[in-house]
């Protein structure tokens, strides 16, 4: 009797020993996921980015100018070239809507749309609304661990509504920061590649301020978004993010 | 002397010549008319994809029509008068296309617009025909847009309303600008209706910040199933960056739909022609043992056996031209009823579409000559076949055995 009684105790502490670090390890992922994803947006935060796009046809450069809150709210608005300035979207939960000063109209992009470009670059609607909730529609594994980096690989939960087949993060380790983002559409074909630069420390933050977006289809195409006032935990507040505000001309 | 002895004997019998008569008359009648409604359906679905949006050819730069490729563009001032220069063209019009989103309000929708000259592509498509509220565009119409009404419904807009446009523009910028609704067509055909819009050529080139540039001059030719003929002719005298392509290559589903068509008209052609001609068939067998007697006679009177033959094949043949003439007067009558009234369906049917072209919910038949040569043609062909054997027959027969026959 007592050796039974201690028989199962002791089952039952090694079965909690065992599945404990797994455990604390799927959480742990999720969150780092997390952590990488809102990097550049915290609880909130204003920055001003300069953004190059290249393709076969032109190249651009555009400075724009961002707000944001928590996950569900993002304001972004173009400061130049003179030809766009004032171009703003707004994005507050799944929405996203589009300012146009030259015809002084707001437009709301359709869930039709959402895979189209965003201001011309390589970075979709998609991007805007859902990048935001790939800790909640993705189930984290760890693939490779070395001195330097952890590999994790993100599989779309059964009924998420995601864009990706899979999604494999390279963090670096000791300051948690991703090195590169590999996105594979539902074939299972890599079809886009985020790389992170400049690693800097902004407050009690550490940031990589430069992001190149390659599509893999167009091997000549990249867009850089780097980032060149960040500043966090500023005082903002809901009802900065509205459409009253996204037709605010400066 | 021949002659006059079929013609006789046709009219000995005249209530069993008037029922194969009847026969005959009613099944070439019917053949016409289902031929002239068929053909009209396909010129129905031809007519939707090319009359209401690619026209029977379309010039474009190589490939631009596989992707659509914004870049794949060229100067709209090519002159065409060295290609074109041809009495089959009524008409040629100048494209740009883009593709992107179309707002009102609250409402917003993907939509692909066309950049046209009003007065050319009224030449090449029909969309004009198809209005069903406000107008076409004007000529000096500077922002205007006719658009289809599933477009304008899901937008909620109608005539006068404004329109935002967005899209990318040629140097990457985002192109914008207003429009106003003019028109709204309805075609039928569901893709078209929920995402065209036509607009003033020289405004998209403005938008796209393409001056200057077109993407594709469709063309509109007067014989729509010899378009492929015309693409060939007028290869050699583009220049190398472009290419002339017909209906056919970029709806090759259509041009199988034609195809198969052709082998269909020939397989009902025939069935109902074996029918008629097993009963002409009968009818002269029939005849032909009835009169072995008299046969007889006129053999034993020195008649000779291909004398016989001759006048029974005479006497079907005279058959098959009687009921071929009232059968191609009824029957183009029928048609041409069926052309300019119709039936109309649309209560209990809705548009089918199908191979990129429209089946309308109509009854409506079309006139070709080979709709009405080869029913009569068949008819004759079919009479004189079925009028052989009888014929042989009788030719075959021993005058005294034949005479004492009962």
């Amino acid at each position: 009797m007592v050796i039974s009684i201690w028989t199962k105790t002791t089952v039952i502490f090694f079965t909690i020993l065992f599945q404990l670090p797994g455990l604390a390890w799927a959480l742990d992922l999720s969150e780092l996921i997390r952590k990488v994803e809102q990097q550049y947006t915290g609880q909130s935060s204003i920055s001003k980015v300069e953004m190059t796009v290249v393709t076969g046809h032109w190249e651009r450069h555009l400075s724009m100018e961002s707000w944001s809150l928590g996950r569900e709210h993002f304001l972004v608005r173009i400061l130049s070239p003179a030809k766009e300035k004032g171009v703003s979207t707004l994005k507050v939960e799944r929405e996203v809507w589009n300012f146009l000063p030259k015809v002084d109209r707001v437009i709301r992009i359709p869930p039709s749309m959402m895979g189209g470009a965003w201001m011309g670059s390589h970075i979709t609607n998609d991007d805007l609304v859902k990048a935001n909730h790939i800790d909640q529609d993705y189930d984290f594994s760890l693939l490779d661990e070395d001195e330097q980096q952890w590999t994790i690989m993100g599989i779309p939960k059964p009924e998420a509504p995601v864009i990706w087949g899979k999604i494999v993060y390279q963090v670096l380790k000791d300051q948690l920061v991703p090195l590169q983002i590999e996105y594979y559409d539902e074939e299972d074909v890599l079809v886009r590649r985020i790389l992170f630069d400049d690693v800097q420390t902004i407050g009690d933050r550490t940031v990589p301020l430069k992001m190149t977006v390659l599509p893999l289809e167009k091997p000549q195409e990249k867009t850089i978004m780097h980032y060149r006032d960040l500043r966090f935990d500023v005082d903002l507040n809901k009802a900065f993010f509205s459409l009253g505000q996204l037709k605010r001309r400066r | 002397m021949l002659y006059q002895l079929a013609l006789r004997n046709i009219w000995r019998n005249r209530r069993r010549t008037l029922l194969t008569l009847s026969a005959m008359i009613v099944s070439s009648a019917l053949l016409i008319l289902a031929l002239g409604v068929f053909s009209g359906m396909l010129r129905d679905m031809l007519a939707s994809a090319t009359e209401q949006y690619y026209g029977h050819l379309v010039i474009s730069s190589k490939g631009y029509q596989d992707d659509r490729d914004m870049f794949r563009h060229f100067p709209a001032d090519l002159s065409l008068d060295a290609v074109l220069a041809q009495d089959a063209i009524l008409g040629t019009s100048a494209r740009l296309r883009s593709f992107g989103l179309l707002s009102h309000q609250q409402n917003s929708s993907p939509a692909e617009l066309l950049g046209i000259h009003a007065a050319q592509e009224k030449l090449v498509t029909s969309l004009q025909e198809a209005l069903v509220a406000g107008e076409y565009l004007a000529d000096n119409d500077h922002n205007g847009a006719v658009l289809g009404s599933g477009l304008a419904r899901r937008l909620n807009v109608g005539p006068g309303d404004e329109l935002v446009f967005v899209t990318q523009a040629a140097d990457g910028s985002i192109g914008n600008d207003l429009l106003r609704v003019a028109g709204i067509f309805s075609t039928g055909d569901h893709g078209h209706d929920n995402s065209l819009v036509l607009v003033p050529l020289a405004w998209l080139q403005s938008v796209l910040v393409l001056p200057g540039q077109i993407h594709e001059i469709a063309i509109r030719t007067d014989q729509p199933l010899n378009a492929a003929a015309l693409a060939q002719r007028y290869k050699s005298n583009l220049p190398d960056s472009l290419e002339i392509l017909d209906w056919g290559q970029m709806l090759p589903e259509m041009r199988e739909v034609v195809a198969s068509y052709d082998v269909s008209r020939m397989i009902i052609v025939t069935i109902l022609y074996i029918a008629t001609g097993l009963g002409i068939l009968n009818t002269f067998f029939m005849s032909v043992m009835e009169r072995t007697r008299e046969f007889g006679v006129l053999m034993a009177l020195g008649m000779k056996p291909a004398q016989v033959r001759s006048m029974v094949l005479l006497e079907t043949f005279l058959m098959g031209t009687l009921a071929l003439i009232f059968g191609v007067i009824i029957g183009v009558a029928l048609s041409l009823y069926m052309a300019l009234v119709g039936i109309d369906l649309s209560g209990t049917l809705t548009p089918i579409t199908y191979a990129g072209g429209t089946i309308l919910p109509r009854l409506h038949a079309v006139i070709e000559t080979s709709n009405i040569i080869i029913p009569a043609g068949c008819l004759l062909l079919i009479s004189l076949l079925a009028g052989f054997l009888p014929a042989n027959r009788a030719a075959r027969m021993q005058p005294v055995v034949a005479i004492r026959e009962e």
